[in-house]
Parts: C-alpha cells; sequence; structure tokens
C-alpha cells in the first residue's frame, strides 16, 4: 500500500513538473515563432478572390492569381490581377527577405504604360488595393519586430489556442498592438485584433476556413472587418497547389509583362 | 509604295501565321473599352463668337484580343475611333505575334516598345515614335505608336538581352494645321515656305536597329542601350526659290534625321525613396536654325539646319507618405558644341511634380501632375479626378491648364481644357 501511494505521488509529481514546464516552456514570443516558421511549403499557387463590402452593403470584387516560393529564408511572390477588367494584366511582384533589417523590393506593372516599375515598400502601412488589409497584414511579419506575452488561453471554434497580445516596437506602428488566437496544435491563426493608436479596436480579422493541402495548413478563407468604418474585405482561396514547381525565374520582369499562364 | 507593300506584306504573314496558329490555341480572350470624352477648350467657351464652343467629342472603341497557346500567343488590338459627328476612324493599335521558349522570346508585328524608367518623358524611350496630334494631353498607351518590327528577348537570371529590328520607318504624327496642337516652324518675317515631307526610303540601309541590355534585382534595376534610328521627329530643310520676291519664297521639306544614341537608365530604393535615373546620348541629331540665322545660312549655301550631339537626361525620386504618392523628376536637354544659330536654346530644363491620392476602397483617385519649363517659366498643370463607378467603369473630369507665352507649355497658353471622360472597360 505504501508502495502503491509512493508510485501515485511519483507518478503526481512528475505530471505537475510536466504540465510546469510546458507552462514555462511555451513564451508569447515561441508561439509567435511557431507561427512563423510553420512550415507552408516551398512553392505555393493559388487564386484570391478579394470582396470588398462598404458600410451600405454594396460589394466589390477583385480576382487575383498569385505565385510564391521560398528561397531559404527569403519569398518571392508575383500577383496578377484577373478581374475586374479595368486592372486586369496589372502584376506586382514583391521579394521580402529573412533578414529583418532589409525591406522587400517591390515593382508593379501596369499594362497602360508597359512597363514595370519599381515602388517604394517603405510605407506597409497603405492599404492594398482598396481594401482593409495592409501590405504589412498580408506579410508575414516577422516575430522579432514585436514584443510578446501570452494573456490567456480560450477555445475558439472548439480548438482551444493561446491569446497572444503583441506590441510593436516600431513606436511608429499603425497599430498600438495586436491580439492573435493560435490554435494550438497547428500554429495557425484563428483570429486577430487589431488596435489603432489610441488603443480602440480598429479591425478584426476572422479565419472561416482552414485546410491541409500536402500535408500543410492553409488558410483558405479569411475576413478583415474594420469595426471603426463598418467595412469588410473578405479573401477566399481556391486552387491552391503546394508542390507545383515553379521556376527560379518566374520572378522577373518578363514574367510581369507576359501574365499569369 | 514599297513601304506599303512591306508592311502589308508583314501584316498579311503575322495575320495568316496567326489564324493557322488559331487551331492549336489553348484559349481566346477579349477585352478592350469603350469611351466617350468630352473636352472644352476654355478659350473656346469664353469667345461668343467660336463657332466651337467643345473643341472635342471623342468616341473610341477599342478590343484586344489575344489567341494564347503553350508556346506562342498571337495578340491584336484595333480602335474605332469617332471625332465628333464628322470623322470616323479605325486602326490597328498592335498586332504580334508571339514565340517563346524556356531562355528567349520573339515577337514579330506591329508592337508598342517602351524604354526607360521616367514619367511622363521621352528619353530613352524612342523605339516606338509618338502620335502628337493632340500634344501629350491623350492616355500614353494612345500617344505610342506601333512599329512593325522583329524583337528578340533572351534571358539570363536576372539579366535580359533585347534586339529589336525595325525595317520600316514610322515617324511621329504631328499635329494638323488646323488643329489647335498645331506647331509651325518658325520662319523669318515675309517668308512665305511650300511644305513638303520626306520619307526615308525602305532599304535595308534605313533600317532602325536598337539593343538593349537590362537587369532587375535587390539593389537595383538598370538598362543600358544603344541604337541606329531616325529622329522621329522632322528637322525642316529649307530651300529658296525666290529670296528677292516679296513674300521671299521658300520649299521647307520635313526630314527625319538619322543618328546614333546611347543610353541608360536605373532605379533603386534608399530609405523608402525609390531614386531613379536616365540619361541619353545623341549623336547627329539636326537642329533648326533661328529665324535670324536662316536666310544667311541659305545665302551661304546651307538649308538652315545644324547637325550637333546632344545629351537628355532625368533625375527622380518617388515616395509615398500617408497614402499619397509623389513624384519628382529634373529633366535636361542639353545641346553640345552649341551653336547660336540653333533655334532651340543650349540648355532646356524642365521639373516634373506628380501626386496621386486614393480614397474610398481606391475607387477614387485624385492625381495632379506638373511641367515646369525653366527658361521660359512655362507649364502645363494636370488635374484629375477619376471615380470608378462600379468595377471597369471609370468617369474622369479634369483640368489641363496651360501657362507661359513661350516654350514646350506656354505656346498653348490658349489651350487651356477641361474634360469629361466616361470608360467602361471590359
Amino acid at each position: 500500500m505504501r508502495k502503491l501511494k509512493k508510485i501515485t505521488l511519483a507518478i503526481f509529481l512528475l505530471t505537475c513538473a510536466a504540465v510546469l514546464g510546458s507552462a514555462q516552456s511555451i513564451t508569447g514570443l515561441k508561439v509567435m515563432e511557431n507561427v512563423y516558421n510553420r512550415p507552408t511549403g516551398p512553392e505555393i499557387t493559388s487564386e484570391m478572390t478579394m470582396t470588398l463590402t462598404n458600410s451600405r452593403g454594396s460589394t466589390r470584387e477583385r480576382t487575383i492569381r498569385q505565385y510564391l516560393k521560398k528561397f531559404g529564408e527569403d519569398e518571392k511572390k508575383i500577383m496578377f490581377f484577373t478581374s475586374p477588367a479595368d486592372v486586369k494584366n496589372t502584376s506586382f511582384m514583391d521579394w521580402s527577405y529573412g533578414d529583418s533589417s532589409k525591406d522587400d523590393d517591390m515593382w508593379i506593372y501596369l499594362p497602360a504604360l508597359k512597363k514595370v516599375k519599381r515602388i517604394s515598400s517603405e510605407n506597409k502601412s497603405d492599404y492594398f488595393m482598396g481594401s482593409d488589409f495592409t501590405y504589412d497584414d498580408l506579410g508575414d511579419r516577422k516575430p522579432e519586430q514585436d514584443s510578446h506575452k501570452i494573456i490567456d488561453e480560450e477555445a475558439i471554434n472548439g480548438k482551444d489556442c493561446y491569446v497572444i497580445e503583441s506590441i510593436p516596437k516600431d513606436k511608429n506602428s499603425m497599430y498600438s498592438k495586436t491580439v492573435t488566437w493560435v490554435v494550438k496544435d497547428s500554429w495557425v491563426g484563428a483570429k486577430k485584433e487589431f488596435y489603432d493608436e489610441d488603443g480602440d479596436l480598429l479591425k478584426t480579422l476572422t479565419i472561416h476556413s482552414v485546410d491541409k493541402v500536402n500535408g500543410y495548413w492553409v488558410i483558405l478563407d479569411m475576413e478583415m472587418e474594420n469595426v471603426q468604418k463598418n467595412h469588410t474585405t473578405r479573401l477566399q482561396f481556391k486552387d491552391v497547389q503546394i508542390g507545383k514547381s515553379i521556376s527560379d525565374n518566374f520572378f522577373t520582369e518578363r514574367q510581369m509583362k507576359r501574365g499569369v499562364r | 509604295m514599297g513601304k506599303i507593300k512591306f508592311t502589308t506584306f508583314i501584316s498579311v504573314l503575322i495575320f495568316v501565321t496567326g489564324l493557322v496558329n488559331i487551331a492549336a490555341q489553348d484559349s481566346i480572350s477579349f477585352g478592350g473599352y469603350v469611351r466617350n470624352y468630352t473636352g472644352i477648350l476654355f478659350n473656346n467657351l469664353q469667345d461668343s463668337t467660336s463657332e466651337n464652343d467643345f473643341a472635342s467629342v471623342q468616341n473610341t472603341f477599342d478590343l484586344k484580343a489575344n489567341f494564347s497557346g503553350e508556346m506562342a500567343d498571337l495578340h491584336v488590338e484595333g480602335y474605332v475611333y469617332a471625332d465628333g459627328d464628322t470623322t470616323l476612324s479605325a486602326g490597328i493599335r498592335e498586332l504580334y505575334f508571339d514565340l517563346y521558349s524556356d531562355s528567349m522570346d520573339l515577337r514579330i508585328g506591329k508592337q508598342q516598345i517602351i524604354w526607360g524608367k521616367g514619367d511622363g518623358v521621352f528619353i530613352t524611350d524612342v523605339v516606338s515614335p509618338k502620335d502628337m496630334s493632340n500634344f501629350i494631353i491623350p492616355d500614353f498607351d494612345e500617344i505610342r505608336l506601333g512599329v512593325t518590327a522583329v524583337k528578340a528577348d533572351y534571358y539570363l537570371g536576372d539579366f535580359a538581352l533585347e534586339g529589336v529590328w525595325i525595317p520600316v520607318f514610322t515617324p511621329n504624327i504631328l499635329p494638323s494645321q488646323d488643329s489647335p496642337w498645331a506647331v509651325s516652324m518658325d520662319l523669318p518675317t515675309g517668308v512665305k515656305p511650300s511644305i513638303a515631307t520626306s520619307l526615308p526610303s525602305t532599304t535595308l540601309e534605313n533600317s532602325e536597329g536598337f539593343a538593349k541590355i537590362s537587369y532587375m534585382g535587390s539593389a537595383f534595376d538598370f538598362e543600358l542601350m544603344g541604337g541606329t534610328m531616325f529622329d522621329d521627329a522632322p528637322t525642316g530643310h529649307v530651300t529658296p526659290v525666290n529670296l528677292v520676291s516679296t513674300p521671299k519664297l521658300v520649299d521647307v521639306t520635313k526630314e527625319y534625321q538619322r543618328l546614333l544614341m546611347g543610353g541608360g537608365s536605373f532605379s533603386t530604393e534608399i530609405a523608402g525613396v525609390v531614386l531613379k535615373g536616365e540619361g541619353a546620348y545623341y549623336n547627329g541629331k539636326a537642329f533648326n536654325m533661328s529665324p535670324d540665322a536662316l536666310l544667311a545660312d541659305l545665302g551661304s549655301g546651307g538649308d538652315g539646319t545644324i547637325v550637333k550631339k546632344a545629351v537628355h537626361y532625368m533625375a527622380g525620386a518617388d515616395y509615398v507618405i500617408a497614402g499619397v504618392n509623389i513624384g519628382v523628376q529634373f529633366i535636361q536637354e542639353y545641346i553640345l558644341d552649341y551653336d547660336s544659330r540653333i533655334n532651340n536654346d543650349e540648355f532646356n530644363s524642365t521639373l516634373t511634380f506628380l501626386t496621386a491620392k486614393k480614397f474610398m476602397d481606391d475607387s477614387l483617385e485624385l492625381k495632379f501632375f506638373g511641367y515646369y519649363g525653366m527658361y521660359n517659366s512655362d507649364a502645363l498643370l494636370r488635374f484629375s479626378a477619376g471615380y470608378s463607378v462600379t468595377d471597369g467603369m471609370l468617369l474622369t473630369a479634369g483640368a489641363d491648364i496651360f501657362i507661359g507665352d513661350a516654350g514646350y507649355f506656354g505656346q498653348y497658353d490658349e489651350n487651356d481644357l477641361g474634360y469629361i471622360q466616361v470608360k467602361y472597360s471590359f
């Protein structure tokens, strides 16, 4: 009987140690690093539909074919606008770098001018194509750009999440803080809140659909709501292909002009 | 006649090749736009005796068709253009055939070829000529004319080599003499010209050739190019007919000067500012003499023109601040070994300023583009507000204001205009 008690006590202590050890090993920064480093596949192609809905309920829709390839820590992306007609054949290319001290390189091809132009990547807080997403929202924000802490644990749609508060280190950031719900077992975001410079809620990002494609978790449907302007942008992805080979030479001026094939 | 035959032959060749290719096409796509442009010359509006308050009511139908295969495309873009109720014209902007391989592209046919990094200026962008019928007021894709050419691009990593052969010279289209944009040659008082135009004959030695190497990379982009070409703008070569009569009679033959061009351009980003530059050196550029010097030159057997070397360059910067696009450029033309008899100034400097911002889900864009001629203190100020009523339908209102008494822009001081444009893209 005493032996059984000892074993029970040992199991209890070990369990406590494991729980405590686990809780202590995970930090807000670690969670966000896990999100940032979550494998997404070396090459991704997809068709994105962007639906803008304003406060009167009227909608505008853009479709974009996008190609992304990772080159180690760096990443190259081309987006081809396929509709509406007045922006069709416009393309946008972004080279982003693992080195956080290095700015992205961006170019745009405007078919009316038949010219590829380098554009400034400085203002990542500008909104992308009139949507509720800034360029920064759409990119992979590096974890070291913010100070993170776990403020809660909560279930979203039945999935256990860490709730992470992230405060930008750059005092000129357009957000005072963001709060992200990260699903524990997949390191995929489930929801995110963006607070303006006054600390008021500005936008809420809701993930509607996540699925595995070729073994990688992929967000297929998400919606950003600007609660101050009552304006939403929904991004829906289809024909997502991961692992389909994209040539290294795809991310060039040639392809921007040639368009989606 | 030889030019027409050659152009027709090339067009038919492309068309037949394209038709054969269509049979094996993977996809066919169409696009284009319908547009109404109503412009008012403010000067005419104030003049009650003017017969035409509306300087311009233009309707345009533009249709693009693309026949795409795995390794080949056929692209056609045509237009029908109605100027008021009186003039109807139709034409082909581009008609070309593309062949693709892994590392090389070949484009044959009528095509617009655009070079350079500058905005609203033509420094190294000299391959495609321009339609100057309405000065630089129309959209740039309509100002540029297609040239019948063979263009080959070879790609090597981030580098691209481009060669262009233009067998038939295509000059700029100049404004008609009854147009408010017409430019007359500066001649001495009391001289009456009889004007004719002489195009280069269609021979192999009169063909034009260009080459370019370009690089796109993380740190910077650049282009280096050169060409043996004709100046797309003519020079008036004067022959005396009777210099003792009243008025004095001369023949003026507009000729296109053969010249060599070499140049380059670059762009890079430093601390969020896109810096860009572009420059070209022209060897053999012809200039007209000033009216004061013309008669003396004719008396000594000259034809009123002087050939010189010249350079044309630009330095500029683009920046975005709080969603407002800002662009500035300094542009200068310089005639080397200047001769005071030349009608142009030795230096001609221009500043440009662009600012644009989008509002309301990018459906409203307010834009200003200004040119300022530093020597004559003249300017062109272009204001516009474009509102996307629905996806594909754009309503634009704008004004183009000319300031000054002389100079490239000041000469049109009477041509201030306002316009409304409705464009539906499909």
